[in-house]
Parts: structure tokens; sequence; C-alpha cells
């Protein structure tokens, strides 16, 4: 491998390898290199893939059903107090028609599967012998000539290439290295997701969650589950388990003292949460930095002479209450960098010059307008009176407007003054409404 | 569901490189600044793997043997002390998800 690529591709993540798949069907050659045994064996992720970018990837990818573990029709959000949930629930058949929306995915397999994809189209390229994936290797450092990245070093050996592709995911040290992002990034904008995989028979699972074939349903949780930490809950359906886990504002966590495990067996112990993992028995336990969408957090500059960050690495995920998006945004941005690596090598220019165009794309795609978009909604999800107040307040309506009493029944306006009184005010809330419908 | 302990929870990760006697460590902590000027001693608690704790004079330990590499010390240390990198898949301890 003396030779210079024309690409090397950092992490084997779905921005890496996504990017791959890009170049791959332009003819270009590149070296990814993977620090896991295989692409996946370092990811953890909630775990869905939202939106329909991966059948033009990989077109009729559900013809497999070997990737992903389910689509998902049936999507729920749960306001949770002490002992009550109310949730808002959506199911529609018209999710079943593909390419699907989204996709429930375990990474150690999707990753792994989407890798044997880009070897396939490696294999059909024109250079199908000066391309390759290169896993279990650590990229150490990023080499510069004159301000510009023009490889990298593993150990003792150097690769180069006209273009590096950072996707190394949310612990972006090489982002750092660089220079685009600060030696230390601080907690405010980070978040810890904490996870376990419950397994169970998967006619249990189908008949518990009324899924029929690969059918899935996403429930995300607000409120009593966290213990007071800003954050949220998930359940996702696998095939034969669930990825029920917590993420954690880290400043909050900090701040507070609790132990994100501890906080995971509470929100476990809610009767809601109880009901539904019921006699399984947990596989893995995992957890992981995330990035909370807080665009105040993503690197100076996503480009510099000869590189480009694409992914977590950039920061590039957003909740804004409707979705957790990260790896959409991944397969986006790495697809977007490997069409700007395609542009650069027409010019024969890998200065920043060409690579801004990257910057552009992004701009220019639902991501960063998104990003942009719902900033208001990420900042807004993230104050306590999202969490601490909010919740209790539905949860307590709900016991007053769903509770039956042998005696006379107060108007629901009367109702829910009552709820809001306790629990928060209408001062607070009318606020937090009129936020909320301006940022949505 | 019974209540499981973070002993329990580590039971059930997949660990590279656990036969190997001596693994080389990927994370530096400089306990020296945990146990002087670190005014809130945060890993002992934000880490899910439990990685640091405090003995029973209340001085800070790290050990890196069970890391899930989530990178949640590197952010939430705000003193300096911890030197983050990530496991040499050869020589490194580290995970291998099997779900992920």
């Amino acid at each position: 491998m003396d030779e210079k690529f024309d690409c090397i591709i950092v992490g084997g993540g779905i921005a890496g390898l996504s990017a791959a798949l890009t170049l791959a069907k332009n003819d270009m050659k590149f070296l990814l290199i993977e620090r896991g045994e295989y692409s996946g064996a370092k990811n953890v992720s909630g775990g869905v893939l939202w939106g329909s970018k991966l059948s033009e990837l990989v077109p009729n990818y559900w013809e497999e059903a070997e990737g992903f573990e389910r689509f998902i029709n049936h999507r729920r959000l749960t306001f949770m107090d002490q002992d009550s949930s109310f949730s808002i629930d959506f199911k529609s058949e018209s999710f079943n028609e593909t390419p699907y929306k989204g996709i429930v995915v375990l990474r150690a397999k999707f990753d792994n599967w989407l890798s044997g994809k880009v070897d396939e189209a490696i294999a059909e390229s024109k250079y199908p012998d000066e391309s390759f994936i290169a896993p279990n290797i650590l990229v150490e450092e990023v080499l510069m000539e004159n301000g510009a990245a023009v490889g990298i070093r593993a150990g003792e050996e150097k690769f180069y290439a006209d273009t590096i592709i950072i996707a190394e995911g949310v612990n972006n040290l090489l982002t750092r290295q660089v220079g685009l992002q600060d030696s230390y990034v601080p907690a405010d904008y980070v978040a810890t997701g904490v996870k376990e995989i419950i397994r169970f028979d998967q006619k249990v699972l189908e008949d518990r969650f009324q899924l029929d074939g690969l059918s899935g349903m996403s429930n995300e949780f607000i409120g009593w589950g966290t213990q007071g930490e800003e954050g949220g809950g998930f359940l996702y359906t696998n095939k034969d388990t669930l990825s029920v886990g917590l993420v954690l504002g880290m400043k909050d966590l900090r701040e507070k003292g609790k132990k994100p495990y501890d906080i995971l067996n509470e929100f476990k112990q809610h009767p809601t949460v109880r009901d539904m993992i019921k006699g399984g028995e947990v596989v893995e336990y995992s957890g992981h930095v995330v990035s909370t969408g807080d665009i105040r957090a993503m690197p100076k500059e996503i480009y510099a002479d000869g590189v480009m960050i694409a992914g977590e690495a950039a920061n590039l995920l957003m909740n804004s209450g409707k979705a957790i998006q990260g790896m959409d945004y991944a397969m986006e941005s790495g697809v977007l960098a490997a069409e700007t690596v395609i542009e650069a090598k027409e010019k024969k220019d890998f200065s920043k010059n060409t690579l801004k165009a990257y910057r552009h794309r992004l701009e220019d795609s639902y991501v960063l307008k998104d990003m942009k978009n719902f900033q208001n909604a990420v900042q807004l999800l993230h104050k306590p009176e999202m969490h601490e107040q909010v919740p209790y307040v539905v949860c307590d309506f709900g016991k007053q407007f769903f509770s039956v009493k042998n005696e006379p029944t107060p108007k629901t306006t009367k109702m829910l003054l009552k709820s809001v009184k306790k629990h928060s005010s209408l001062w607070t809330l009318l606020k937090i409404g009129i936020k909320g419908a301006r940022a949505l | 569901m019974e209540k499981l302990s973070i002993a329990e929870r580590l039971g059930k990760v997949s660990y590279l490189n656990q036969t190997k006697t001596e693994a080389k460590p990927h994370i530096i902590v400089d306990t020296d600044i945990c146990n002087s000027t670190c005014p809130h001693h945060c890993t002992t608690y934000v880490c899910p793997a439990n990685c640091y704790t405090k003995d029973e004079n209340g001085k800070v330990h790290f050990q890196f043997e069970d890391c899930i590499e989530c990178g949640t010390c590197m952010f939430a240390c705000d003193q300096g002390a911890v030197d983050w990198n990530y496991p040499d898949p050869e020589i490194g301890r580290g995970v291998k998800w099997n779900f992920g």
C-alpha cells in the first residue's frame, strides 16, 4: 500500500461507511480504517436510523432484512410521573411501505452489514484491488504538511492521501488534533447514554408490542424516569430484544451526583416500563457519550486543507423532541464529504478552497437547515421545566380526567388548572407553549 | 425485573485482550489533581462503568480495565486530570459490542 489514496477515511461507523460507499461507486481509491475488530464493534446508539437515505445507498436493502432489526410504524411519546404515564401514541399502516421512514438498528450488526456492502461496491468498482477496509487499526495522528492534512499515522505505519475524512465519532480526538475543535470540550453540550439490551422469546415480544412481521415501535420517555436529571428515556423493539436506556445531560449528571446506572435501575422499575420489560433477560449493558444537538458544540469549522469532518465527530445530531436524529445525519454528511472528495479530484485541488464545498453542501442539505431551524426547540427541550414540571402536570391531569368517581365531575378546564397549579404555573406553561409553538 | 448491580452489568460486556496480564492503559488519570484541588470528584459517579472509585479515606482511584470507551470522563472532568485516548487494538483493553 505504498501509493497515495484519493481519500483516507478514519472510522468505519455510519458516516465513514456512507462516505466509502459513495467513493467506491465513483471509482475512487480509498482506505477506510476502523479501530474495532469489525465495523460496529465500538459503536453504540439508541437505535433508530430515521429517514430513507439508506435506500439510496443500498437499494432494496429491506429485501435481505439482515442489517436492520425492525421498521418503525408505531411511535409513542410518554410523559411519566412516579406511578403514571400519559402517552401520545401514533401508529400508521402507511409507514409499512418501503422505503421505510425509520428502522431500528443494533450497531454491531448494522455497521458490520453496511461494511459488507462497501466491500461489494469496491469489488464492482474500477479499482477492486486498490481500495481497502482495514479493521483493528487505531489512527493515532493526522499527518500535516504546511498546514494541510496529507495522511495518517497508525503506530509506525504512515499512509498518505489527497484528502482525509475524519468520521471518528463524538470522542473526536483527531478533530481536536487538526485544530478544528478545542482540545477540551465542556460537558455542557453533551450527554451520556446508558442502555441495556433485553432479550425475550420473539413471539412474546411480538405479542406484547403488537408487532407484525418486521414492524416495530419506538417509545421515548420524559419525566420521572430520569430522576430529576435533564434528559429522557427510550425503548425500541429489535427482532427478539428491546433496547432500553436513558440519555442524561452531562452537566446535570455532574451537578446532581447520581450514577447513570442507578437511574437506569429506577427507570426500569417504573410500572409502565416494568410491565413492558417483564420476563426479559439483560444480555448487554452499554454506554456512550452523545451530542445533544446544540449547535454551539460544533467544531469551529468542518473542513480545512485536505480534511473534512463528518458525522458525530462534527457533532451532527439533533433531538428536537420529535425524533433523535444522529445516524441519518452521519449518513448524509458522509455522502456529502465523499462527493466533495470527488469534486476535489476533478479539480485537482484539495485545499480548503475546494473542500469548503462540503460546508456548502451540508448547509444546503436538511442536516444543517434543520439543526439551525430547530435550535430553539433543542434548547427548550433542555430546560428544567420540560422534565421537572410538564410530565407531572400531564400525568396529574390524566389521573383526574380518566378517573370516574361517584361524585360530581369537575369540568376539564378546572382539572387542568388544578394540575398546573400543583406542579407548575400557568405563566411557566404559557411561556413554554409559546416558545414551543414557535420552535417547532 | 430485578435491579442489576454495576458488577453484574459489566459482566455482560465483552472486553478485548482479557487474557493478557498486562494491557496498556488508554486513559491516564492524574489522581493527584483529583485528590488535591478538584472540588467535585464527579468521575466517581458519572462514569457508567464505575472505573473511578473513592476509598475509605475519600481518595479517588482509577482503573481502566472496566472502561467501555464511552468518553464521559473526558467531557465531565473540567480539572484537566483525564488524559483520554482510544485503546490500542493489540495491547490495550477496551470493548467489543455484541449488540451496540
